[in-house]
């Protein structure tokens, strides 16, 4: 009782000056300020910067080639890293100890050193041990890219196979292995499939930046989009024209993607997405 | 070195790199005021044997880098200082005033001149093509349906351009960021040959056993110049490049370089880099 009175008597708060109403004003004209700048600098780029018969131009064959190489290898980089990065991810949680060393130690190495390393180590370090000109791979570089990435994206796929295991909670394995199920058993029946829910949003995010990182590519010679924008600036001193075009063609890949992968966390979903 | 300059049609940025104040000295400051008088600031794309690369011990030497100590240090008493920059965006980046000149091997070609303004000629280049020993390629034909491999944004890929335009688009270029990357990649069994400057391709081949000149008369003979053994594609001179604002200093170079041609200073740097 004694408390309540003294609450009664106290001077109301003076209202802080980033109350609610306030915050809202101050968010949407602070979006619309960016808005309205990156409009004004797109206009300026269209306007000024680009050239439109170049642009219709490049788009066929150089573009469209680099699109497709780029598809490609996201594609097969992608299939091949989410197969791995369950293999590491498992291998991760593994209760045998040198399984789990070894999957630990094969993530610090390929997230502790940069991908373009890892590029360089296997294209030109690689066909080293042959004899001058007896590498039996031809054509290497798109090869030595989809192993770059596979091999750089299953470990950051693992850790997040990881993660997605450790938030089951360990009643559910318990439940499983009491029911009499082995153990392979129950990670398959019950704690994968739980923790693949868990995990999509991270593989989604990583899968978007293994699109982004074929523009390292340009170091092995892909003639992916990069190098594109490279040669068409070289050839003809004009920058914002390609650029916009490897920015179009970027976006045409990782923003399905980010939908696709939004559509599997919904689909994963008990509740069928509904509470999204 | 023939390297067809990349460049952003605008220099959008007008942001200085580190090196930049040491590259404005003496120059007419209406991008801000130098730190030092008497120092040059040259930028260079490092490594490109033999014009500017760094040895063992980390000293940066080379043809390139010895002409700057004659002209610049014992002919003008102004002290040199190489900025390792890019070699694709090496022109906007003269003009957007990250350094007052450029030495890195340049060839001095119309396109080029639009943008910068070039000192007489310090050196003549021939572009060749280089092969492993074993190989079948004896003649410039013999190139039709393989793949080469050149430095993107040099003469060198002009010329393999150029080869693909003769050979009605039945050739294969690999452009590769740096120059020794063409070369493990021809060591590598990736491509079967390296389109590049004479002098830096005849670098290779005496450092690398593995390695030959494809032979035979070309530009050089038909220009009827004190032409080569090799085969040349085409026939370079370098130039030292300046800003186009830069008229005065641009003279007092020319005169430099005369001078060190006439007094033998030249000859002695050039044999000490060439045999031929």
């Amino acid at each position: 009782m004694a408390e309540t009175r003294q609450r009664e008597r106290r001077e109301p708060a003076p209202e802080p000056f980033l109350n609610d109403r306030r915050l809202k004003y101050i968010g949407l004209t602070a979006s619309v300020v960016f808005t309205l700048v990156v409009v004004g600098f797109l206009g300026l780029i269209l306007y000024t910067q680009v050239n439109v018969d170049r642009f219709v131009n490049i788009i066929h064959p150089q573009f469209i080639n680099a699109f497709f190489v780029v598809l490609q290898i996201v594609v097969i980089s992608s299939v091949l890293s989410v197969i791995g990065g369950v293999l590491v991810g498992l291998g991760r949680i593994s209760e045998t100890l040198p399984t789990r060393g070894i999957a630990k130690g094969y993530i610090e190495f390929f997230r502790g050193t940069p991908l373009l390393f890892q590029l360089i180590v296997i294209y030109s370090g690689i066909p080293a041990f042959w004899p001058p000109g007896q590498f039996p791979i031809e054509n290497f570089s798109i090869p030595a890219a989809i192993i770059g990435l596979t091999l750089n994206h299953s470990a950051y796929i693992g850790e997040a196979i990881r993660g997605g295991v450790e938030a089951v909670p360990d009643g559910q394995m318990e439940a499983a292995r009491s029911l009499g199920m082995s153990y392979a058993q129950a990670m398959q029946e019950v704690v994968l499939p739980q923790a693949w829910r868990n995990a999509l949003a991270a593989i989604g995010n990583d899968q978007v930046i293994l699109v982004k990182d074929t523009s390292l590519l340009s170091v092995l010679a892909v003639p992916e989009i990069i190098s594109t924008v490279q040669n068409i600036n070289s050839a003809t001193f004009d920058i914002w024209t390609p650029i916009l075009w490897a920015a179009i063609l970027y976006l045409a890949i990782t923003i399905p993607l980010g939908k696709f992968v939004r559509y599997l966390e919904a689909r994963a979903d008990p509740a069928g997405g509904r509470d999204r | 070195m023939g390297r067809d300059s990349g460049l952003n049609r605008r220099s959008y940025l007008t942001a200085l790199g580190a090196g930049s104040s040491a590259a404005l000295a003496g120059c007419t400051g209406f991008l801000g005021g130098g730190s030092s008088e008497d120092t040059v600031t040259i930028g260079s794309d490092i490594p490109y044997r033999p014009f500017e690369y760094e040895t063992e011990d980390g000293d940066l030497v080379g043809f390139d880098v010895d002409i700057a100590q004659a002209v610049f240090e014992e002919q003008m008493e102004l002290t040199p200082e190489f900025t390792d920059t890019s070699f694709d965006t090496i022109i906007s980046s003269l003009n957007n005033g990250n350094f007052r000149v450029i030495m890195s091997a340049m060839t001095i070609n119309d396109t080029r001149a639009e943008r910068v303004d070039f000192s007489d000629p310090y050196f003549t280049a021939y572009q060749t093509i280089v092969v492993l020993n074993d190989s079948d390629i004896t003649a410039k034909e013999d190139l039709r349906g393989r793949t080469v491999g050149v430095q993107k944004g040099t003469t060198g890929a002009g010329a393999a351009d150029a080869l693909k335009e003769e050979f009605d688009g039945e050739l294969t270029i690999r452009r590769y960021d740096q120059i020794p990357a063409a070369f493990d990649a021809l060591i590598n069994n990736q491509v079967v040959a390296v389109i590049n400057d004479n002098t830096v391709n005849a670098e290779f081949v005496e450092q690398n056993g593995n390695v030959r000149f494809v032979e035979g008369e070309g530009a050089a003979a038909e220009e009827g110049e004190n032409a080569p053994p090799y085969l040349t594609l085409t026939v370079e001179e370098y130039g030292i490049a300046f800003r186009q604002d830069d008229d005065e200093f641009r003279q007092q170079v020319n005169d430099a370089l005369a001078a060190i041609r006439e007094d033998g200073t030249y000859d002695e740097i050039y044999s000490e880099y060439f045999s031929g």
